[in-house]
């Protein structure tokens, strides 16, 4: 490669871009509904009731229902119910198997009631948030991949600024209705004005799972005790081990109060009890991550179950644990009020979009060589199926995990997996139309099917739940009316994007109907 | 937030008139050498002190944060209301620049 | 209109060459830096060790860079080897300091 710098990094930031551009599309706008991933479970979950917040009273409901479920668990999770999330949350680790990994069992409770809220069962937002770096496959493989896409996608982003010439010239440019031109201002512009958040979002991706994906460190200093690493970066995990005799556990609630004692009226996000059957009980009790946005990931107050003893104080932060505390709480935003959770969610909107023009200006570039020829070459028609795939029908399959959630009958015992499964069904079937349809026709389509099915969401809320938006909107449920209302508005920027499409591609279909494209192996 | 929303718009939208391309655009004739120059300087200024009342109205670390919310997303306001809207994106930065004394009262 | 010529075998080679380069050699240029820094810093086990951790994308990227940037496949492997082998040798020195 005789060119010069600039043009092998725009060759490199090309090709990453095309093959992990799909990818990266379905982890960023998944990673950015996450960010209201509460109220999408408010929304999903209707029946789930707000209470004022009482901590004391929801501790107690919790730890009657585990005593009484689960006794002689591993380990005792309780989330406390917080403004955004009014689920009281429990979740415990089965004891079946010594030495496996036990299962998890997770269940939201009525804090008032104890028992578990009859409400229909769904995963709600959780699953945005967990296909965001699972990809719904199996541990740790779906782990690795988001992480090695992240990488890609580092490299993407320096590239593009190495590449980017006019960096500074263009900063303020933008020039729309000029065709190829337009896409990559726009493509720019989303990627330059929004830069920090960028180069935030995927470096602090890096850094949360950087313990998997970059071990060297911690086996070339800790050798075979890599415990010994986990334990003094998360003393949480530090736990006694049972002794193996029935203890009786107290009630948590003075714990709670002794904890937020020492961190002087901070709030706590929640309880893990481990062995609570056992004498050897221990109580973390793990600060809020919404009081600060350093995330700490030691800040804890523990005891002993059995005798209410303070075992440990975790103490500052080292320099070193607060950056990558600092990645971490960055990337989640625990920490972010509701109008600087939606300038989240805007950035996040801005990151996706520079993927999507990213995608759509690979394609329109080489295209526009092959307007004039016969047919469109294997690898272009390829890749014209994967962008129309991967961006219109992940938002087709997006629509229709929420019109699942209305129409599956709510006693249906299996419906939290099957409005999972309508998820990868649309999506595939998107995939599959977009096979058999030529590019403008099936980008039309699929985009006006998007449109209409996120258009009738208030309207489906409406005929399916008492929950609509005139009486979200009267009782101040914000969580409800904003879900209405931004389905309601994707559903708008998606006819806005049908019909454009559809306008451009008017004149070209009867000239390629003519010309007739088929799918055809490029001659050599 | 408000009020550093303001000025960080008003900042980029001088430093976006500071440009010949833009101030030709915008205002239909190339910027003298002292006008660019001022506006230049009142651009960065408007930016740099817009950081005050990020971190004044929450604690540091959040403030900071906030700060970058707002300087990135003003930025993107601005530059796609300039193709479609100037003069409306013209006014919007004059607006915000005579109510953010108002702003300010406020949070002081 | 005639179809254009696919490109060379040579080129092919090349490029999976310098992807190899990047890709594999990049990670244990990476994965040695940070054992490095983790050894060497004068900070305690767990901090070192977090700093290389966090720090190793960086040499990451600049292997990326490189293989791609410089001019042939044979210098990509190079440019990335030679620093791998460069922070092997402190590492070790590093390994051997701790054991006695």
């Amino acid at each position: 490669m005789k060119e010069g710098f600039r043009q092998a990094m725009a060759w490199l930031h090309t090709w990453a871009g095309l093959i992990f551009g799909w990818l990266l599309f379905a982890i960023f706008l998944t990673g950015t509904l996450s960010y209201f991933k509460d109220e999408i479970t408010h929304w999903m979950q209707p029946e789930v009731q707000a209470y004022p917040l009482d901590d004391a009273r929801s501790l107690a409901a919790a730890q009657t229902y585990l005593q009484q479920q689960a006794p002689n668990a591993a380990r005792w999770f309780i989330t406390l119910p917080d403004s955004r999330d009014p689920g009281l949350s429990v979740m415990w680790q089965d004891n079946n198997d010594p030495g496996k990994r036990g299962n998890f069992i997770q269940k939201v409770l009525d804090p008032v009631t104890s028992q578990p809220v009859q409400a229909r069962e769904s995963m709600g937002g959780e699953f945005f948030y967990r296909f965001h770096f699972q990809l719904q496959m199996p541990y740790p493989w779906g782990r690795w991949l988001s992480t090695i896409a992240a990488m890609v996608m580092f490299v993407a982003l320096i590239t593009g600024i190495i590449t980017h010439k006019k960096i500074f010239k263009d900063f303020f440019t933008f020039r729309p209705r000029k065709g190829q031109r337009s896409w990559l201002d726009g493509h720019n512009a989303v990627g330059v004005l929004v830069l920090p958040f960028h180069l935030m979002i995927t470096y602090s991706s890096l850094v949360i799972f950087m313990s998997m994906v970059m071990p060297a460190p911690i086996v070339a200093s800790y050798g075979d005790d890599s415990r010994a690493f986990f334990n003094e970066v998360f003393p949480n995990t530090n736990n006694a081990p049972a002794l193996g005799q029935p203890g009786v556990l107290l009630p948590l609630g003075p714990m709670y109060a002794q904890a937020r004692q020492q961190w002087a009226g901070g709030h706590v996000g929640r309880l893990v009890v481990n062995n609570p059957g056992d004498v050897n009980a221990s109580v973390n009790v793990v600060r809020a991550g919404a009081d600060r946005v350093v995330h700490d990931f030691g800040s804890s107050v523990s005891f002993n179950g059995t005798t209410g003893e303070l075992l440990r104080v975790s103490g500052e932060q080292s320099l070193p644990a607060a950056i990558g505390g600092s990645f971490y709480g960055l990337h989640m935003g625990h920490f972010a009020g509701p109008v600087l959770r939606w300038l989240y969610f805007i950035c996040g909107l801005a990151g996706t979009a520079m993927i999507g023009t990213g995608l759509v200006i690979w394609l329109g570039k080489r295209q526009l060589k092959h307007a004039k020829t016969a047919a469109m070459p294997f690898e272009l028609r390829l890749v014209e199926v994967l962008n129309m795939a991967s961006m219109a029908g992940l938002m087709i399959a997006i629509a229709a995990f929420f019109w699942a959630n209305r129409l599956l009958p709510v006693s249906f015992a299996e419906r939290s997996d099957w409005e999972v499964q309508t998820f990868f069904i649309a999506w595939g079937l998107s995939l599959l139309h977009a096979v058999l349809r030529r590019g403008r026709q099936g980008w039309v389509e699929q985009l006006s099917l998007g449109a209409l099915l996120f258009v009738a969401i208030p309207l489906l809320n409406a005929l399916t739940t008492s929950q609509h938006l005139g009486v979200s909107l009267a009782s101040g449920d914000w969580a409800m009316a904003g879900f209405d209302l931004t389905c309601l508005a994707s559903g708008l920027f998606l006819t806005w994007a049908a019909w454009k499409m559809q306008r451009r591609a008017a004149p070209q279909l009867k000239a390629e109907r003519a010309r007739g494209l088929t799918l055809k192996q490029e001659a050599n | 937030m408000l009020l550093a929303l303001l000025m960080c718009y008003a900042g980029f939208t001088a430093l976006c008139l500071s440009t010949d391309r833009h101030h030709g655009e915008l205002l239909h004739s190339k910027p003298s050498p002292p006008r660019r120059l001022t506006l230049r300087v009142a651009g960065w200024l408007l930016l740099a002190l817009s950081m005050w009342p990020a971190v004044a109205a929450s604690n540091w670390a959040q403030g900071v944060v906030e700060w970058c919310a707002v300087l990135m997303l003003s930025a993107l306001l601005l530059v796609l209301l300039l193709p479609y809207r100037p003069r409306l994106a013209l006014i919007l930065a004059g607006v915000g620049l005579l109510a953010s004394p108002v702003a300010a009262f406020a949070l002081l | 209109m005639k179809s254009k010529p696919s490109l060379p075998v040579v080129y092919r080679l090349a490029v999976t060459s310098r992807v190899l380069a990047a890709v594999v050699g990049g990670y244990l240029m990476a994965s040695l830096a940070a054992v490095c820094l983790a050894l060497w810093m004068p900070a305690s086990r767990a901090d070192a060790v977090i700093t290389g951790m966090m720090s190793s994308f960086v040499f990451y990227l600049l292997a990326v860079i490189w293989c791609f940037a410089c001019r042939t496949a044979g210098r990509a492997w190079f440019g990335v080897m030679l620093p791998s082998a460069m922070f092997a040798t402190l590492a070790g020195i590093g390994l051997w300091m701790t054991r006695t």
